[in-house]
């Protein structure tokens, strides 16, 4: 479970980018966060692991040992520990690309193992093992000894979805996850997300209201770094509208 | 374990490679009598060295009329080295692209002497021009225009051949001779190739120079092989200091004017 | 149109240049000593000069394949060694990933280095380390070091910083995001690297041979003053061979790797 408390955070310019953020998200929610470009939402979700540091408020969570952290004031060794039971997933896969599909799984536990190990003996076979486990939940065992970089778009995130699965994570992020994919292949990726959050909260930024729709249990909605509705993933063409501006009346408006 | 090989496998292949390479390293340092680990076990006599080097004697600088004169030398050989290299280079060039040069009776000795040039090591070819020419700067010159041939001539041809087609094409079909599609369509888009080249060649032949000075090439190389031969060391220091600075200078002197030509724009 | 004062006009600017090049050329000439008149008479005595060096000396071959050897060597360890060394060095002289003052000076260093050619790199070499390979490979590396040392910080500045930062997000340690995140990245580019200065060690190795650091560079240079005309031709003709093949296997490998982003 991870409690979102009040953080806020400036521009060196002077623009409040987020404005007193609130919410916390348990195992078993699947929560997508909606809001025009800029609003804030990817600058929220880069918070929660500590990619960004917010000016104010604090996130709270709980590490291995069942101490509570604040991602925000955490040390580094700690943010480290912290990182590696947290799962990410990014919109542009951000993955090794020389390296074979299944070497990027295993670099999802590349933390948990020692700097020694990881650069002069890497993984063991019960680890790739597991890492092959993963791929199979993701349904692309046979591509394990293939390079990245030859690998599509649908296929190259759930390659990131299986290193995030190999992390056996508390938590898992997702950055647009679906907005460089074709819509058969992000229904694939949805479809893959979805279940995990049975096993720990699932909390993804998206573009793409009819998707969180479908495949969310609650969804959040930012609009010019403050929350404008938590609730409902079926959101109201007025509801849309507000979070999204004039612009969509007037494409709405434009269709036959 | 099926789609992918496992890494305890991958790692005693890696493993396996790794030692053999070294182990082939090993026994080649060890059949040519050369012993690696001399670097820390010898290390003390470059602390010895750099005790009788500084701090380097400017003196000599400002005692004889020589040392500028031996800058004048080093500077005079590469900018004549890559004047007359360079346009002898691009001559060969397009002597020996195949868009420019139809022929092939004249492309293949081209080409051929071309490989050639670029493969004689430098050492011979000052050796010969110091016998041909005696000892000093021309000799220094003459190897650095071999050089720079060697260097670019290959370089250039490619340029030239790489140009667009299209253009030439285009001039062609309206009757043109090839001396004026050479002019119109194909120097237009080699020459800032060749410019930016050239500076580069100027960067180089000043350090070659003075490693030709060794040899009998003259300049601020040849006055340093002399100075470390008499183990005055304080004074090598000091020309190797003239050196760098000098370098940097050049370098600098260099990228402004290449700014400003190629930034202008030389095309006729 | 008015054609004279067009053409006139044109090429008016060329003139101030081209003068200013024949001026500087001319006084370029008078410091070196050009003789452009005795150039030809030189020529031809040069000509019957390397005209007697042939037939080369065949029974020498033998002799001379141990120190074509030791260059490759010499050439080979400066290389592999200069290219490690460079790693670190290029690393530090990354702005994405070093501090300012460390990025300054350790590009300030590199620049230095680079200005000074190996032969003289070598002299100082060999005035502490004495005659032999050793110097050879420790200049060598110094050079290497140089040259990619810059080109490697330079591909370090241009990789994509996002899977860097996805290998942070997964918890990685500092040594860790550097190998898997940047280094990986860069693998290709420094394989490449490494070859093009191979082929560049190999010559310099034949250069600094003559300068004491031995292999075949020694050999040419002996035969030459030993006025073993014969012997030289030979181990021209070696040199030849090991240049020449150096670099149609440099091209071969650098051709792979910019296919595939490795050597296998």
């Amino acid at each position: 479970m991870i409690e979102v408390r009040n953080i806020s955070k400036r521009l060196p310019d002077g623009r409040k980018v987020l404005d007193n953020i609130s919410f916390s998200v348990g195992k078993g929610e699947f929560v997508g966060i909606l809001g025009a470009s800029g609003a804030g939402k990817t600058l929220t979700l880069r918070c929660l692991n500590g990619l960004l540091k917010p000016d104010s408020g604090a996130i709270l969570m709980k590490d291995a040992s069942g101490q509570v952290q604040d991602i925000c004031k955490v040390s580094r060794i700690r943010l480290r520990k912290l990182r590696q039971k947290i799962g990410v997933i990014f919109q542009g896969y951000h993955l090794v690309k020389r390296l074979t599909a299944l070497d990027n799984v295993l670099i999802g536990r590349l933390g948990q193992i020692s700097t020694f190990r990881s650069l002069f003996y890497g993984f063991t076979d019960e680890e790739a093992e597991m890492a092959s486990q993963a791929l199979e939940q993701v349904k692309i065992p046979q591509l394990a000894g293939t390079r990245v970089n030859s690998l599509s778009g649908g296929e190259m995130q759930r390659v990131a979805i299986a290193r995030a699965i190999f992390q056996s994570p508390n938590l898992l992020l997702a950055d647009e996850p679906i907005s460089n994919l074709d819509p058969s292949n992000a229904k694939v990726i949805m479809k893959l997300i979805r279940p995990l959050s049975e096993f720990m909260p699932v909390i993804g930024v998206f573009h793409q209201p009819e998707m969180t729709a479908r495949y969310c249990t609650r969804v959040i909605a930012i609009k010019e770094g403050r929350i404008i509705y938590d609730g409902d993933p079926k959101l109201s063409q007025d509801q849309l509208i507000d979070i999204y501006g004039e612009e969509l009346r007037q494409i709405e408006n434009a269709r036959p | 374990m099926k789609y992918y090989i496992p890494p305890s496998r991958r790692y005693r292949q890696k493993a396996a490679l790794f030692s053999l390479l070294a182990l082939v390293l090993a026994g080649l340092c060890l059949y040519l009598d050369f012993n690696p680990l001399m670097l820390f076990t010898e290390f003390h006599y470059l602390g010895d060295l750099l005790k009788s080097m500084t701090p380097p004697d400017f003196n000599l600088v400002w005692r004889s009329k020589d040392i500028p004169m031996a800058v004048a030398e080093t500077v005079s050989m590469a900018f004549l080295g890559t004047l007359f290299g360079g346009v002898l280079a691009i001559v060969l060039a397009f002597l020996a692209a195949s868009n420019t040069m139809p022929f092939r009776v004249v492309r293949i000795p081209v080409r051929l002497l071309l490989v050639l040039l670029r493969a004689i090591p430098a050492l011979i070819v000052i050796l010969v021009f110091v016998v041909s020419v005696g000892l000093g700067a021309f000799a220094g010159m003459l190897t650095l225009v071999i050089g720079t041939i060697g260097t670019f001539g290959q370089l250039f041809m490619e340029v030239i051949e790489n140009t667009e087609s299209a253009p030439a094409e285009a001039i062609y079909s309206v009757g043109a001779s090839r001396w004026q599609v050479i002019r119109y369509a194909i120097l237009p888009q080699a020459v800032p190739s060749f410019i930016a080249n050239l500076f580069y060649s100027f960067d180089v032949n000043i350090r070659a120079s003075i490693g030709l000075g060794i040899f009998g090439g003259g300049g601020i190389g040849f006055r340093l092989f002399l100075a470390m031969r008499v183990l005055h060391y304080r004074d090598a220091l000091a020309l190797v200091c003239l050196t760098i600075i000098l370098i940097v200078l050049m370098e600098r002197l260099s990228d402004a004017l290449r700014g400003r030509l190629i930034g202008r724009g030389t095309l006729k | 149109m008015n054609g004279r004062s067009f053409s006139g006009k044109r090429y008016r600017k060329w003139v101030m240049p081209v003068l200013l090049l024949a001026i500087l050329a001319e006084a370029a000439a008078l410091v070196c000593g050009v003789r452009l008149g005795s150039l030809g008479k030189s020529f031809i005595s040069g000509f019957s000069f390397l005209a007697g060096a042939i037939p080369p000396d065949w029974g020498a071959f033998p002799e001379l394949l141990r120190p074509a050897l030791e260059s490759v060597v010499i050439a080979l360890t400066g290389t592999l060694v200069g290219t490690l060394v460079s790693l670190l060095f290029g690393l530090a002289a990354a702005s994405n990933i070093s501090p300012a003052w460390l990025k300054q000076t350790t590009r300030l260093l590199l620049g230095m280095e680079r200005s000074l050619p190996e032969i003289v790199i070598l002299l100082f070499l060999v005035a502490a380390f004495g005659l032999g390979p050793f110097a050879g490979v420790l200049a060598l590396t110094i050079g290497c070091v140089g040259m990619l040392g810059k080109l490697i910080g330079d591909a370090i500045e241009e990789i994509d910083p996002v899977t860097v930062e996805s290998i942070q997000a997964v918890g990685a340690g500092k040594l860790q995001v550097m190998v898997f995140g940047i280094v990986q990245q860069i693998i290709p580019s420094v394989i490449s690297f490494a070859l093009f200065r191979f082929e560049l060690s190999i010559r310099l190795s034949i250069v600094l041979g003559a300068v004491g650091a031995g292999g075949i560079g020694l050999e040419l240079y002996r035969s030459f003053y030993l006025l073993d005309y014969h012997r030289a031709c030979s181990a021209l003709i070696v040199t030849l061979v090991m240049v020449l093949a150096t670099e149609r296997l440099s091209a071969f490998l650098r051709k792979k790797v910019r296919k595939e982003g490795a050597l296998r």
